[in-house]
């Protein structure tokens, strides 16, 4: 866990082809740089942490698929909105799962490391098409649950936890009842690290 | 071309000291050239010469006040002042008679040399410029100058930074020899 917070380990050569590429002469030892930059990390990650908060960075409105829908409806639903997962809806409208391409590829029989080459391949030498057995099921066959979820308040520390403890890519933004807020991914959690500087 | 925008700058200026750094540059400052100063007046004296140069006023910004910087390093200091020694004597013999060539060969040349070994030093720049406007007192040394006031001179002045830096707790010097 402390392992993956480490800053991007820079070595010295690093820091030398760097002041070269800068040209002119810069009053500034690697080793006093390379200081700088580690403990600038640290201050910088702690900000993000202490600071920011699930709902600044969720994306919102968040696309909702029903259980009650089929593979294939559900299919089709997140192939339009360009999503490779989404959270699952009860007739209340409270979230009750979450679905991914992972939950297909299990369904199809593939282990949860395989990826779109797997079917491909499957395809191609089983010579029978894996994806046909997803008909006349449902998303709530198939959809990972109880959905793992935070709050609109949850810091950003503890979504990156729940992110690292489940293995899990994707995560929904719940108000109090359980009614779907936003989404963030691992995506929007890397890319709000650049934000403000 | 870009130049105005180039001119407006692009970051802020790094924060100030603590007081305790204002304190240790003090320290050092006052006790290096002190020490360059009395031994002028113990030793050098004797042999008629002048120890103490403006320079060095540079150098103790640096070696007492700006000590992580490179320009601070042993190597620079001491490579940077008698290079800059040497280029100046050699300016002046070369076109001392038109002062305002020799000066801006010397320092220029100086500024050249300090960067190709790697010994830049911005006090060897003035150092370079006192071989050529320092007068007779200075000529006369000849390429001596290098030697005395400048290359012992400096040699003082990292002594002392090498002492008081290192014992302020929270600094250490040099980051590097060579």
């Amino acid at each position: 866990m402390k392992k993956q917070c480490d800053p991007l380990m820079l070595t010295d050569d690093d820091i030398l082809d760097a002041m070269q590429a800068l040209q002119g002469y810069v009053d500034i030892t690697p080793g006093t740089f390379k200081e700088i930059y580690s403990i600038s990390y640290d201050l910088a990650l702690k900000r993000i942490r202490s600071l920011g908060k699930a709902e600044e960075i969720m994306t919102a409105p968040v696309h909702c698929l029903n259980k009650e829908m089929s593979l294939t409806e559900a299919a089709s639903f997140m192939a339009e909105h360009g999503i490779s997962g989404a959270p699952v809806v009860d007739g209340k409208g409270i979230v009750c799962g979450v679905i991914s391409e992972k939950d297909f590829l299990r369904k199809m029989g593939l282990p949860t490391t395989a990826g779109i080459m797997s079917v491909v391949g499957e395809c191609l030498t089983v010579n029978k098409c894996l994806v046909s057995g997803l008909r006349d099921h449902y998303v709530h066959e198939i959809m990972s649950q109880p959905p793992i979820s935070a709050r609109e308040e949850t810091t950003l520390a503890e979504i990156s936890q729940l992110f690292t403890n489940h293995s899990i890519n994707r995560i929904p933004i719940c108000n109090m009842d359980g009614f779907p807020l936003g989404i963030i991914t691992r995506s929007d959690l890397v890319s709000s690290m650049c934000q403000t500087v | 071309m870009n130049i105005f925008g180039k001119m407006k700058g692009t970051t802020q200026s790094p924060p100030r000291v603590g007081s305790s750094e204002v304190v240790w540059s003090w320290i050092g400052a006052f006790l290096g050239i002190a020490l360059v100063g009395s031994f002028q007046s113990l030793i050098v004296d004797s042999i008629d010469r002048n120890l103490l140069i403006g320079s060095f006023g540079a150098t103790a910004v640096l070696v007492y006040g700006a000590i992580r910087s490179p320009l601070a390093q042993p190597r620079n200091v001491l490579g940077g002042h008698v290079l800059s020694a040497i280029v100046g004597v050699l300016s002046f013999q070369i076109a001392g008679d038109i002062t305002w060539l020799a000066a801006a060969l010397a320092v220029s040349t100086a500024i050249a040399l300090m960067h190709v070994t790697k010994t830049l030093h911005p006090p060897g720049g003035a150092t370079a410029l006192i071989a050529v406007i320092g007068g007779d007192s200075i000529h006369n040394l000849g390429y001596f100058y290098a030697l005395i006031p400048v290359g012992l001179g400096a040699i003082l002045l990292l002594a002392v930074a090498l002492v008081v830096n290192n014992m302020a707790g929270k600094r250490r010097y040099p980051e590097f020899w060579l």
